[in-house]
């Protein structure tokens, strides 16, 4: 009697919100007008910015959850080298070959961390998995009209720097650096081979949506300051900014960091920059982008300490910027 | 049995995701947020949103309320650390709901809007598309030498796919020979690259164009450009390319007004740079297409 009152209240809940949602279809609010049109442009870019990366996002937090109810410690042992050299090129190496996108990479790594991947190792792939895979060497490479030496320095280099950044990480930070408020009862691991198919599959499914939910307000606003900033600041005071050399490269570093573009869609934006900045500037741009941008900073700081998130943008700027400065002259 | 508020506002936001994703798709509005390409990948998020809201109305209902330590004991190891929905409601939490839904708000009542030419200004404008030209002519040489044998074959446009380079060369070789010069959608860009890069070789060349018109500081009484968004991925990484022309009636027309216009091409200098330059010797304004966009060829590389 109860099971038949349990299935039934599903039916009841899930139809009314149903009908709730389908009544939304014909809602049509003339508010267009009251509002100023640049908050309806602001609008527009904030929702293809969410729409974009929606995908990506879902696809991240189901493998965050096929890892989490999947994935034990034990696997992660057998599977991350000993040693800290070995561990970080692998790591780096994997997040290449690993087709990601900047917002769906935060949950997997947090994820990765909590099995017992050394956070060096995670940040390592955190770093490569946006910048370098076959997607975003494609369009690199047709935006910059089918030249390969832009997109061969932006993997090359960026590699490079996920390396050094992964290095520094586990040089100052050990543990997990997750937030305090994360940190909850840690109990013992139980067997869960005994668990059937079905039901593991079911709690891999909750955990993502928990997940999401996480992810999804650090997205939203994130994206909503990306949409503000591409709506109000005018390139024209950042490109007077960027004259000299090295304000250049800070500059389009900037830039890079606040519109938090896609990694597979910054580079027809890169390029249209290639005449106004030097093309190491550019190169700056296209290599800090992926690896951290507002969006993606703000995801991070849903998971980790305040004071490691920045020091590993910190980090990562340190390094794009010096390493710029470096081959400058072979550009 | 207890009524889980909270997962089900969370059943609910799931929900409204799928819907406002199908909204988009349904009324069409879909192509002023994305490019067509990533169409698909769109309607898979939908989907998964959809599965994982059947997942979750069966957490509406719970038999008891969900401790963290019952969980663990059945389910599997306790590593996690993330908010399940079952912990009392705080103000903390309201404000994330607040934002979570907030987009799905302005989603269902603000009617998309096709990106103008303030938007072109902050954008960089006219700095943008002369520095476009500026670049493409200073590597003139290298891509001289790709001659090409026109090719009999007709190129089929065919939107959003991948073509080839011979296909690409094919187009470009057809864009060499014709005069006048009819900028389609479809290869807009491509024209606008290959005109850019080598602006005297089509000199005197007539021209037909549509676009927005965008106007700047600087700009003579008689001076306008006609411009058009560049789409990669999503609206968030759209620029700005267009052509400087002029008429005698430029100073009449309004800022986003869209135009159709034939002319003569030409070569100018703006700010020190040598651009591409449209005198139009006929032009009407029209309806805002439908499709006001365009969107990069994509080019098969391997």
């Amino acid at each position: 009697m109860n099971r038949i009152v349990r299935t039934n209240l599903f039916d009841i809940t899930g139809l009314i919100l149903l009908a709730a949602a389908f009544s939304l279809l014909t809602l049509k609010l003339d508010v267009g007008d009251i509002l100023p049109s640049s908050f309806l442009n602001l609008n527009t870019i904030f929702l293809s910015i969410l729409i974009e990366a929606f995908p990506f996002v879902l696809i991240g937090v189901l493998i965050a959850g096929v890892i989490q109810i999947f994935v034990t410690e034990e696997h992660i042992q057998r599977w991350i080298p000993q040693s800290r050299t070995k561990a970080i090129i692998m790591s780096c190496v994997v997040g290449a070959l690993f087709p990601a996108c900047e917002c769906g990479i935060v949950p997997i790594v947090r994820r990765l961390v909590s099995k017992g991947v050394p956070l060096y190792a995670a940040i390592g792939f955190m770093l490569t998995g946006p910048l370098i895979n076959p997607i975003v060497i494609a369009s690199t490479y047709m935006a910059f009209g089918n030249n390969a030496a832009i997109a061969g320095w932006r993997m090359g280099l960026g590699f490079a720097v996920a390396l050094m950044v992964a290095f520094l990480v586990s040089f100052f930070f050990r543990g997990h650096q997750f937030k305090q408020a994360l940190v909850t009862t840690q109990t013992i691991p139980v067997a869960r081979k005994k668990e059937p198919f079905t039901k593991r599959f079911f709690s891999m499914l909750t955990h993502s949506i928990d997940e999401f939910f996480d992810m999804a307000k650090f997205l939203i606003f994130g994206a909503f300051l990306a949409a503000a900033v591409q709506t109000y600041m005018p390139a024209k005071s950042l490109l007077e900014a960027g004259d000299g050399p090295f304000s250049s490269i800070a500059v389009m570093m900037g830039l890079a960091y606040v519109l938090s573009l896609c990694s597979e869609a910054d580079a027809f934006i890169g390029s249209s920059f290639n005449s106004i900045f030097p093309t190491p500037s550019v190169l700056a741009f296209l290599i800090f982008g992926p690896m951290i941008d507002l969006k993606n900073t703000l995801m991070m700081l849903s998971v980790f300490r305040a004071k490691f998130v920045f020091s590993v943008l910190f980090f990562v700027a340190t390094t794009v910027f010096l390493s710029i400065v470096l081959v400058q002259s072979f550009l | 049995m207890v009524f889980q508020a909270q997962q089900a506002v969370r059943a609910a936001i799931l929900l409204f995701f799928t819907v406002l994703i199908f909204k988009f798709h349904y009324t069409g509005e879909i192509t002023k947020f994305i490019n067509p390409k990533y169409i698909g990948l769109s309607q898979i998020a939908s989907v998964l949103f959809l599965i994982l809201f059947f997942i979750q109305i069966t957490r509406i209902w719970e038999k008891k309320v969900h401790h963290h330590d019952h969980e663990c004991s059945h389910n599997h190891g306790c590593d996690h650390n993330h908010d399940h929905g079952n912990t009392p409601m705080t103000l903390k939490k309201v404000i994330s709901y607040v934002i979570i839904a907030f987009p799905l708000i302005t989603g269902f009542a603000l009617p998309a809007k096709v990106l103008d030419s303030s938007i072109a200004e902050k954008k960089g404008g006219m700095a943008v598309i002369t520095g476009k030209s500026e670049k493409a002519s200073s590597n003139e040489s290298t891509n001289e030498e790709e001659e090409v044998q026109p090719s009999d074959t007709e190129v089929l446009p065919n939107p959003y796919g991948e073509i080839t380079q011979e296909e690409m060369n094919s187009l470009v070789q057809k864009l060499k020979q014709s005069d006048p010069i009819v900028m389609d959608d479809y290869v807009y860009y491509l024209n606008y690259e290959e005109i850019s890069k080598d602006v005297s070789s089509y000199k005197g060349k007539e021209i037909t164009l549509k676009g927005f018109v965008y106007k700047e500081e600087g700009f003579q009484t008689d001076q306008l450009v006609i411009s058009r968004f560049l789409i990669t991925h999503c609206v968030a990484d759209a620029s700005i390319i267009g052509f400087l022309t002029q008429f005698d009636e430029a100073a009449t027309l309004e800022k986003d007004t869209w135009v159709e216009a034939t002319g003569v091409l030409d070569v100018t200098t703006y700010n020190g740079m040598e651009m591409p330059f449209i005198k139009i010797t006929d032009w009407k304004t029209i309806e805002e297409p439908s499709k006001p966009y365009l969107f990069p060829l994509n080019v098969r590389i391997l």
